[in-house]
């Protein structure tokens, strides 16, 4: 048997993975999961009547039958008391093997399905749809995972039987499905977007060229972000300015989008479709920047509303300072990141003028003009202060990649053990320009690894050897030491001893002296030590997330360790966040050039505009479900649950005690729409009266007995 | 085939996989064709918040070895959902050894879609576990 076996697929197998949308509409029509005990009748239904379980096992075209017998798991399946049905298919996911289950529905020979095939992630849907098709409900579905999860991971007997086990508990699981409908919210047609910069700007653009009005909130002057502070865009050389510029002018242009600078969110409430967002007016602390603003004044903001044509000075002058709110369907964070602030000291930082960031320098390259060409001969040299910098010393990886037990924790109080990503490029794209312009002026990058990743940022790599600057490389826990002329001169124990010192002494008569000294072990040259005399130090600071900690808190959104918002997954449900309606986008996500982040917007916008679409939203019914009937109204659920307002204690009418209708009583009732479907509240009650929809306590219970039951293997 | 074993006699190890981070995971692992013990069952789960201290009892009472919970850790979707989570296991666990059932059938460990290693490894470590401690004696 070949453990490598190629994937398999049968021809029409991508066709078969797109929906049938028609049939599927028509189905989705009501509003369901209220939450109220009344979508009773699935379970009831699972229990008074025997179900029809379909089990229909995937060959795979060998992946799987290669290793299980599937004949055999096939036959044991028919001895299951609620299996109806048992079939094998040579690709369950090809038209014929999907016409299978269809069929079997149809002719009402069977009212639950398991399909025993590839990883879930891969046809769940593509089997569900199937479902649809035939007329019935989606959610009647279970799959089980034999190839990922049996036969390519065990062979011979044992694979069988494993098969055979995990299709046993799929089948036990099917027993107890109930039909589930999508929750259904009315949406408003309207998008907030928190953070201007170019992955706000971006998102916001792209959802209103869908036709759905967006808030895009600022907390400065003006939107622009990271790109405002800097210069020319590696690798393209294009200015960042200009593409503020361009963004800017579209959305002010743009009838769907209303600009707010400098607003501060104070306060996000409600769910998907329908939050409330309170935005706070700071305008009165600075005047804007010929944006487009408006609505904020001292009232409600009606959604959607576009009050073109009311400038920023008009609203200043008014005064409009105060609370304002936004009823919106969808929010974006693009609250984006900030550079690192070196704690001072470090590097000299703080206490050296002539040490600084690059972004510092970059801000003063803005006025740079580089040549086409320069003369071989010249030897203009960089201007800093208003000193002429012979040689700089550019520090690589300073406030990223620290490393626990070797680097201290920065300003912000935390170790940044991840790779920045955009420094190397931007540090050496610098570089470039300075030896482009000044050729008079050396540049030494001092570096741990260069990590530019991104196309066409290797060839800035071999821009900056060809225009001879200096790479050297140290590393972690060597990083190269900041010296100011008077402690290096005060150490007697440092001698002097490269060849690059030997022009640190040998400066010119007349010029001044270097004010600083740079020591460094250059594992490019094994290990020798360099003492390099500098004008200037500029240290690569890297990327820090903004605080957004009360947005966090307000929306109940997960953060990383590192600080950096955290997407569900980013693969298989990149730039969503777990709280429906909520998308992400940026560099508040991670470390991402202005590219990257601009694509992230791309995804994040066409999510939410194919959210709000319709008016409407279903959201997938897998939440919590209250039996009123079961519960004593302890509020034990109420006081697990993570999420705010998803679950709350509701008085009712019933007259289950004592048989007259007008008892009241408490119990919880779950809001679907706010509901994640966690389950934090399902493992309190005492009662079993709330359970998760989909994932019900009940069926892993189910699937453990046939786990450990011992009668199906061979 | 020495690591296969076989799922009879041996014990089995259940495995509540989170769907975002640990069940990917050990997709990923059958990707790459990595053997491991057949006496492993792996569920998927939303969050493992879901299950009540009487659930892991009672599968070490239906007869399973070994519990492994494999969640996203930290960077559980679910804001909240991992801290009650280790709050409910370190009341099971107290539960266990007044019942003096060995702490280490039941492990909280974090597996992400690419652990491969860490997966295998928690397996295999699990699996020698329960080889060593034989059945969990619990009256029923």
């Amino acid at each position: 048997m070949n453990d490598q076996t190629e994937i398999r697929q049968p021809e029409t197998e991508q066709n078969e993975t797109v929906p049938a949308t028609g049939q599927a509409e028509k189905e989705k029509s009501a509003t369901s999961q209220t939450g109220n005990g009344k979508n009773e009748s699935g379970e009831s239904e699972a229990k008074d009547k025997k179900q029809k379980v379909g089990v229909y096992i995937c060959y795979c075209g060998g992946n799987i039958s290669d290793h299980v017998d599937v004949e055999a798991v096939r036959e044991r399946m028919e001895k299951l008391p609620d299996v109806a049905i048992s079939r094998t298919n040579m690709f369950m996911c090809s038209d014929p093997g999907q016409e299978l289950i269809i069929e079997d529905l149809k002719n009402g020979l069977v009212d639950r399905v398991v399909v025993a095939s590839c990883a879930p992630s891969l046809h769940e849907t593509t089997f569900r749809s199937a479902i649809e098709r035939a007329g019935a409900n989606p959610f009647i579905y279970e799959h089980a995972n034999i190839r990922e999860q049996v036969s390519w991971v065990h062979h011979g007997d044992p694979a069988t039987d494993k098969a055979t086990t995990l299709v046993a508990a799929a089948a036990a699981k099917a027993g107890l499905l109930k039909p589930l409908e999508p929750v259904r919210v009315d949406a408003k047609k309207h998008t907030t977007v928190i953070g201007g910069g170019i992955s706000g700007m971006t998102t916001a653009l792209g959802i209103a060229d869908k036709g759905i009005d967006v808030a895009l909130i600022e907390k400065t002057s003006a939107p622009g972000g990271m790109l405002n502070r800097l210069d020319r865009l590696a690798p393209t050389g294009e200015y960042a300015a200009d593409i503020i510029e361009k963004l800017t002018r579209k959305i002010n242009a743009h009838k769907r989008i209303t600009l707010h600078t400098d607003c501060d969110i104070v306060d996000v409430t409600g769910y998907v479709g329908n939050f409330v967002i309170t935005i706070k007016n700071n305008r009165n602390t600075q005047k804007g920047a010929g944006s487009k603003t408006s609505e904020l004044k001292n009232g409600a903001i009606k959604t959607g509303s576009i009050a073109k044509g009311t400038s920023e000075t008009e609203l200043h002058e008014a005064g409009t300072t105060g609370a304002g709110v936004i009823e919106t369907g969808a929010i974006v964070m693009a609250t984006g990141s900030h550079t690192y602030i070196p704690v001072p000291g470090e590097f000299g930082y703080g206490r050296n003028k002539q040490v600084i960031t690059l972004e510092e320098l970059i801000s003063q390259l803005k006025k740079v003009n580089i040549p086409e060409s320069s003369s071989k001969f010249s030897r203009e040299l960089f201007t800093w202060n208003g000193r002429k910098i012979r040689s700089i010393a550019m520090i690589h990886c300073v406030g990223s990649r620290q490393i626990p037990g070797i680097h201290e924790p920065g300003s912000s109080g935390y170790l940044n053990e991840y790779c920045s990503r955009t420094c190397c490029s931007a540090m050496l794209n610098a570089s470039v320009t300075i030896r482009k312009a000044f050729p008079g002026t050396t540049v030494y990058e001092m570096y741990r690894d260069i990590r530019t990743y991104g196309r066409g940022q290797e060839e800035l790599y071999n821009r900056a050897a060809e225009n001879k600057v200096i790479f050297m490389r140290f590393e972690a826990g060597a990083e190269p030491e900041v010296k100011t002329r008077e402690e290096l001169e005060s150490d007697t124990s440092d001698n002097l001893r490269s060849p690059a010192s030997q022009a640190f002494n040998g400066r010119r008569s007349g010029e001044p002296q270097f004010p600083l000294n740079v020591t460094v072990q250059d594992t490019l040259t094994f290990g020798e030590t360099f003492d390099i005399p500098v004008d200037l130090v500029v240290l690569a600071t890297g990327v820090e997330p903004n605080d957004v900690s009360s947005l966090v808190k307000a929306m109940k959104i997960p953060v990383g360790t590192d600080r950096f918002l955290l997407e569900v997954h980013p693969k298989l449900r990149p730039v969503e966040f777990p709280v429906a309606g909520i998308f992400l986008a940026g560099t508040c996500q991670a470390p991402m050039d202005a590219g990257e982040a601009s694509n992230a917007a791309g995804a994040a916008a066409a999510k939410a505009a194919a959210l709000l679409n319709k008016g409407y939203i279903e959201l997938p019914p897998f939440v919590a479900e209250v039996n009123e009937e079961r519960c004593t109204g302890c509020g034990s659920c109420v006081e697990a649950c993570i999420k705010e307002g998803a679950l709350n204690m509701v008085e009712i009418e019933t007259s289950r005690n004592s048989g007259a209708s007008d008892e009241k009583v408490k119990v919880a009732r779950v809001t679907p729409a706010i509901c994640l479907g966690c389950g934090a509240c399902v493992a309190v009650c005492q009662d079993s009266a709330i359970d998760l929809n989909g994932w019900a306590l009940k069926q892993y219970e189910k699937m453990v007995d046939a786990i450990v039951a011992d009668g199906m293997a061979a | 085939m020495a690591s296969q074993g076989n799922s009879k006699g041996e014990g089995k190890i259940l495995i509540l996989a989170t769907e975002s981070c640990a069940y990917p995971g050990a997709d990923s692992v059958g990707q790459a064709h990595s053997s491991y013990p057949a006496n492993t069952y792996i569920l998927r789960v939303r969050a493992p918040v879901l299950f009540p201290e009487s659930f892991y009892f009672d599968c070490f009472r239906k007869g399973i070895s070994g519990i492994i919970i494999m969640s996203c850790g930290e960077e559980c979707p679910y804001e909240g959902a991992y801290h009650a989570l280790a709050k409910r296991l370190d009341n099971v666990y107290k539960k266990m050894k007044a019942m003096q059932l060995d702490l280490r059938r039941l492990r909280l460990t974090a597996i992400c879609t690419v652990c491969n290693r860490a997966f295998l490894n928690e397996v295999k470590q699990m699996n020698a576990l329960i080889q060593e401690l034989g059945p969990p004696q619990l009256s029923a």
